[in-house]
């Protein structure tokens, strides 16, 4: 089995919901509509406060090539522009719209057999990025400066707890597959590789059992037609699904310090990502809805959902029959990489994949003590940092040095907090860094 | 609305914790004790008080190392509670090493200062747990060797107070007699290197005369091995130390052993003398204090370097600088091997880095540079 170095298994607790089968969530009364739910900056609204908006209706547009248009998730009636606080505890500017219970949609006009270019400027119109969580606009990203020969999709899924690439994967597996081949055809490449992890069997044996895609073994790749999709199954293991790692493990190819995946010929798409393109090219529809799991022990019914962008997560937790009393620690997204919610006053955008109520016994809250200087952190860096001396140097306020033992390169994955027995906040640190380094510039 | 806990990822995290891993310490050095205690009871039936000497030994150690750092931290004005529970087991672990460093027979009031030493001056003074510079332990018992000479006793300990006569200890797996003190070590380096006591003798620790911890390899290796399957320790850095050690004492006798009487290197000797050489291999690693520092000392974490590549060439040369010693000054070889190796992790630290994953080489930038100068000029 494929995998990278380093890296540690963090007990995945995906059983609460990896058998549950995805459901809508109903529509509710208020939407707010995030204007910067992507990389890059924040869309423009093209609607004013009493228009009138149909579900999958352009509200707001790219204002830049880096940048994302913003659909309506329902219809109804604009309410007004307000600033409010997103997952990330910044004020940003959100689209409330009003819900009038009509049912019309708007759709784009599907395409059959597009061209590569019809594929990018669908994938610009329907507003889609990347949906892992990074966010960014997978139209610019399916126009690489550097020649690509490989297309890696992500379906790793390496955070513990959730499950929707999973279940997306099994629910609509020949969907996502087609979303998988548009995407090829966009950037014209014949190495489609699929990673997922080993955890994930029923969505492997789904994908596998399909015409054109192979799994990754010596007989089957003897065998193998151009264009057939091969799925490599990964250790299990965090952060399996980090794009540097995934690239690693699936073509052995190593993306230089400060690289994209581009510089070696890659790019990484992830499972939902793939599924917005087909809905997008073969429905027409706008990216307005995604997968996202709501678990954790302190969630009372966790479950799947297919959730429409904007909802607050108030609706969602009622709706998944509320909290538990020993709740003590809410997440929006997975529990390494994820933001901490003050409370749950919070609308969902495209790249939440998931919402953790977490009890007591699960969310750590140990105060860290002084370093031993074990080296498990090293040890498990998937970036080869030595992050030990990053929380160092930035707990007695030397950036410089800090940036020396690569405080830039990490990508905050969160392994070495997590094996650390000292409970050092070394992502913190790493952040406090970053964040320095850019007051300095 | 109830108040939720609000934080940096990662919002999960591993169980294992400091005082964990000392815990398990403390459980992989209690066989070794138990050992000591018991083969130093039944080495000489004439004085039988030496297992129960040791037993004290290593009692006075530990509540004086535990009690140094809670006075200590009471007088830095921290109430009696914190300290309770931020206790992370490292100073019990301190002292367990220094009782097991000590002689049964070492006047009790060299442990108690020892121990003070150790906790006080090594490890509080510096900042406390995970800041100390060299191996609290180690010092402590070096402290012990310099300040106290006679009543730390080293190699000549084994007297009996009661009548000043010297202790024999006897083998009952071979039958092997050990004067006070004669450890095999000091005729280590003979190059007609005999003993009354066999290699079993010295894995077993039966009739070895030493500090109460070193006597029984074997228990000290199930220790290890304990740690190991713990995740606690990596196994590679105590075999690179005790094969480094064994590897430098052997070319040592071999090399000695081709000089002539008259003291000219013979180099027609070095094919016959080698074989015979080789037999100085089993009994240098499983003399001595090595396997416990070995496992114990040598691979404490705050106190080695934080690479692999550092790691490895700092056990080697710590192995190599335990059978130099040995050789040279006869006795406290692996503390002094240790102590001074301690002292120069921050330059392993400093000069030996890892490659972050996809390090590019920057050389490509200097050619062009160099390039562009040329047609420049």
């Amino acid at each position: 089995m494929r995998t990278f170095k380093g890296g540690f298994h963090v007990p995945d607790n995906k059983a609460l919901t990896d058998s549950v089968s995805i459901e809508l969530m109903p529509n509710v009364a208020d939407y707010y509509v995030s204007l910067s739910q992507h990389i890059g900056k924040p869309a423009e609204p093209v609607v004013n406060a009493g228009d009138e908006v149909v579900e999958g209706q352009l509200i707001a547009k790219a204002s830049s090539f880096v940048s994302a248009n913003i659909h309506s998730p329902v219809c109804g009636e604009v309410i007004e522009i307000v600033k409010r606080k997103n997952a990330q505890g910044a004020t940003v500017d959100y689209i409330h719209i009003k819900a009038n219970g009509k049912q019309d949609k708007f759709t784009l006009p599907p395409l059959s057999d597009p061209t590569p270019e019809q594929i990018v400027q669908r994938v610009a119109d329907a507003g889609i990025v990347g949906m892992g969580g990074a966010g960014f606009p997978t139209a610019v990203k399916l126009q690489p400066k550097d020649p690509v020969d490989s297309l890696i999709i992500n379906a790793a899924e390496c955070e513990p707890y959730l499950n929707c690439d999973n279940r997306l994967m099994i629910e609509r597996t020949e969907e996502f597959i087609e979303g998988v081949r548009l995407i090829a055809k966009a950037i014209n490449v014949s190495n489609i590789y699929i990673g997922i992890e080993a955890n994930k069997m029923e969505a492997y044996n789904k994908l596998i059992a399909l015409d054109g895609v192979i799994a990754d073994t010596k007989e089957a790749l003897a065998n193998k037609k151009e264009n057939d999709i091969v799925v490599v199954l990964l250790k299990k293991k965090y952060p399996q699904g980090a794009e540097k790692t995934l690239i690693k493990a699936c073509v052995n190819r190593e993306v230089p310090v400060g690289g994209l995946p581009s510089a070696v010929g890659c790019i990484v798409d992830n499972v939902g990502t793939a599924y917005a393109v087909y809905d997008a090219v073969v429905n027409g529809k706008t990216l307005y809805k995604r997968l996202m799991t709501v678990t954790g022990r302190g969630i009372t019914t966790p479950k799947n959902l297919e959730v429409s962008i904007g909802t607050p997560l108030n609706a969602i937790v009622e709706f998944c029959n509320g909290l538990t009393d020993d709740t003590a620690k809410l997440i929006s997204g997975g529990p390494m990489m994820g933001f901490s919610l003050a409370d749950l006053d919070v609308c969902t955008t495209k790249t939440d994949s998931g919402l953790l109520a977490l009890t007591d016994k699960e969310a750590s809250t140990v105060l860290p003590t002084p370093c031993i200087n074990c080296g498990r952190c090293a040890a498990v860096c998937p970036m080869k940092l030595m992050p030990m001396y990053i929380d160092f140097y930035t707990t007695v306020g030397d950036t410089d040095n800090a940036v020396k033992y690569g405080a830039a390169n990490c990508f905050e994955c969160g392994t070495c907090a997590y094996v650390c027995p000292a409970k050092r906040p070394i992502v913190q640190s790493v952040r406090l860094t970053k964040m320095r380094m850019k007051e300095k510039k | 609305m109830a108040k939720y806990v609000y934080s940096s990822s990662p919002h999960v995290k591993s169980p294992a914790t400091t005082r964990r891993i000392m815990i398990d310490v403390c459980i992989a050095l209690l066989p070794a004790c138990i050992a000591g205690c018991v083969l130093m009871g039944v080495a000489n039936p004439a004085y039988s008080k030496l297992g129960w000497l040791s037993f004290m030994q290593l009692l006075i150690c530990c509540v004086s190392s535990v009690a140094a750092e809670f006075v200590y931290l009471l007088c830095c004005k921290k109430s009696f509670m914190t300290i309770l529970k931020e206790f992370d087991f490292t100073s019990l672990v301190t002292g367990l090493l220094i009782g097991m460093n000590l002689y049964p027979t070492t006047k009790w009031y060299v442990g108690i200062l020892a121990s003070v030493f150790a906790i006080v001056v090594v490890k509080m003074l510096f900042g406390g747990t995970g800041k100390n510079i060299v191996n609290p332990a180690i010092a402590g018992r070096i402290f012990a060797f310099i300040a106290f000479g006679a009543a730390f006793g080293g190699s000549m300990a084994f007297v009996n107070p009661a009548n000043g006569n010297a202790v024999q200890i006897v083998s009952p797996v071979s039958g092997g007699k050990v004067t006070a003190g004669a450890t095999p070590l000091q005729t280590l380096f003979n190059a007609d290197y005999t003993s009354t006591l066999t290699n079993l003798d010295l894995f077993l620790g039966t009739g070895v005369a030493g500090c109460i911890g070193e006597v029984c390899k074997l228990a000290l290796i199930a220790g290890g091995i304990y740690l190991v399957v713990r995740g606690v320790l990596n196994f590679r850095w105590p075999l690179v130390y005790i094969a480094a050690t064994g590897i430098v004492a052997v070319l040592i006798v071999w090399i000695e052993s081709c000089f002539n009487t008259s003291g000219q290197f013979v180099p027609a000797l070095m094919g016959t003398k080698f074989v015979p050489a080789l037999k100085a291999f089993l009994p240098s690693i499983l003399s001595g204090g090595l396997i416990l520092g070995a496992i114990f000392m040598a691979t404490d974490y705050v106190t080695t370097p934080n690479t692999k590549l550092g790691n490895y060439i700092y056990f080697a040369l710590l192995g190599i600088l335990t059978a130099v010693l040995r050789k040279a000054v006869k006795g406290e070889a692996v503390s002094f091997a240790i102590l001074l190796m301690n002292l120069l992790v921050p330059l392993f630290d400093m000069y030996i880095r890892r490659k972050p994953f996809g390090y590019v080489k920057p050389v490509k930038e200097k050619k062009v540079k160099k390039s562009e100068q040329k047609e420049g000029v």
